[in-house]
């Protein structure tokens, strides 16, 4: 007998995948987040408005303090900074209301909040005309800590106070325009 | 793949594999889109918001609308805006009357509901509003709603803008 050389036939056998419970979930997953999504993210921009209260006088009001003020027009921004005691010390930029010069009015703001840990205040006064898309811009400047900038915390401060400093250049702006006539 | 029979017994198949390309792309946008803010809203038809660089995001509905042609207060329709303000019969002391009077009534409610047992986080947030204006108001406008909550006793806004690169 001879000898005959066998060779292995490997049979192909056609395999389908069932990819219809993937496409179920898919579809599924699909219309749910189509659902939930939020195309546009929200944030806010907290402000306080000047009030009249029977309490105490508060105990620091004797004390030598930075009053930051920003005087807002339709075109330009003015910050003025002053002790509220002699030496008064009276520093003042002039800024332009647009995107280019606000980076500018950031830096002044940063140094001297770097220069007086303690002044976590500043009073924005507007004029009627400005609108609101030129003040978010405006309130962004003061209030948003950039990544760049440093986190100053003042002396003996508080954790929350430690947690604001983190997070805001400026953490109290009060509207100061906003009083009865 | 998927196929299908004809009556002449063909089969006919459908290549589903371009479908499912589209999908994972989607589901992948719609993932990394995905918001996890505390609070999903839709902004209101009526306005557009302003860009922000704010890190801080949303923690309850607005209270306060203001559309370019209405101002809402709790889906109520308070006044109505003409040439960028509130006409004139509305107005008082500088103020908005109509917005004074359902901000009272809202916090004489909440004070109502909360009476006794009050913690400072609840008497803060008794004293703040969450607005959310358009962008082209100007500050006129909302001097007057300001000043109406700071006499229902309101002084801490939260005004509501867009996000940036988000």
């Amino acid at each position: 007998m001879s000898k005959k050389k066998r060779t292995k036939k490997i049979k192909y056998r056609d395999i389908e995948l069932n990819i219809m419970p993937f496409i179920d979930v898919f579809s599924l997953l699909n219309t749910f987040l189509l659902m939930s999504a939020v195309f546009l993210s929200v944030g806010i921009l907290e402000v306080q408005i000047p009030f009249l209260t029977s309490a105490p006088p508060d105990k620091k009001a004797d004390e030598r303090v930075l009053d930051i003020k920003v005087d807002m027009e339709k075109t330009k921004v003015e910050v003025t900074a002053a002790y509220n005691k002699p030496p008064i010390n009276e520093q003042k930029r002039e800024f332009k209301v647009d995107k280019a010069d606000m980076p500018n009015m950031h830096k002044f703001l940063v140094d001297l909040r770097r220069a007086n840990p303690e002044a976590d205040k500043v009073q924005l006064f507007t004029e009627d005309d400005v609108i609101w898309k030129d003040i978010s811009m405006v309130l962004d400047t003061i209030k948003v800590r950039a990544p760049s900038d440093p986190v100053v915390v003042p002396a003996g401060a508080s954790e929350l106070q430690k947690k604001l400093a983190a997070e805001f250049l400026f953490p109290k702006v009060v509207m100061a325009s906003v009083i009865l006539r | 793949m998927a196929g299908v029979s004809t009556d002449s017994g063909d089969t006919l198949s459908l290549n589903l594999m371009p479908m499912l390309d589209i999908f994972s792309i989607l589901i992948t946008f719609l993932l990394m889109s995905y918001s996890t803010d505390p609070v999903s809203y839709d902004v209101n038809n009526g306005v557009e918001l302003p860009e922000s660089i704010t890190l801080s995001t949303l923690d309850e509905i607005p209270t306060i609308k203001v559309t370019k042609t209405d101002i809402i207060i709790n889906d109520k329709k308070i006044a109505g805006i003409v040439g960028g303000d509130v006409d004139e019969a509305s107005r008082s002391q500088g103020a908005i009357f109509p917005v004074f009077q359902e901000l009272q009534k809202m916090a004489e409610a909440t004070k109502r509901t909360l009476a006794g047992k009050m913690s400072e986080i609840d008497k803060a947030r008794l004293s703040t509003l969450t607005m959310e204006m358009d962008q082209g108001h100007n500050f006129k406008l909302m001097k007057r709603i300001m000043l109406a909550a700071q006499q229902a006793e309101y002084i801490t806004f939260k005004l509501m803008v867009a996000r940036q690169g988000e």
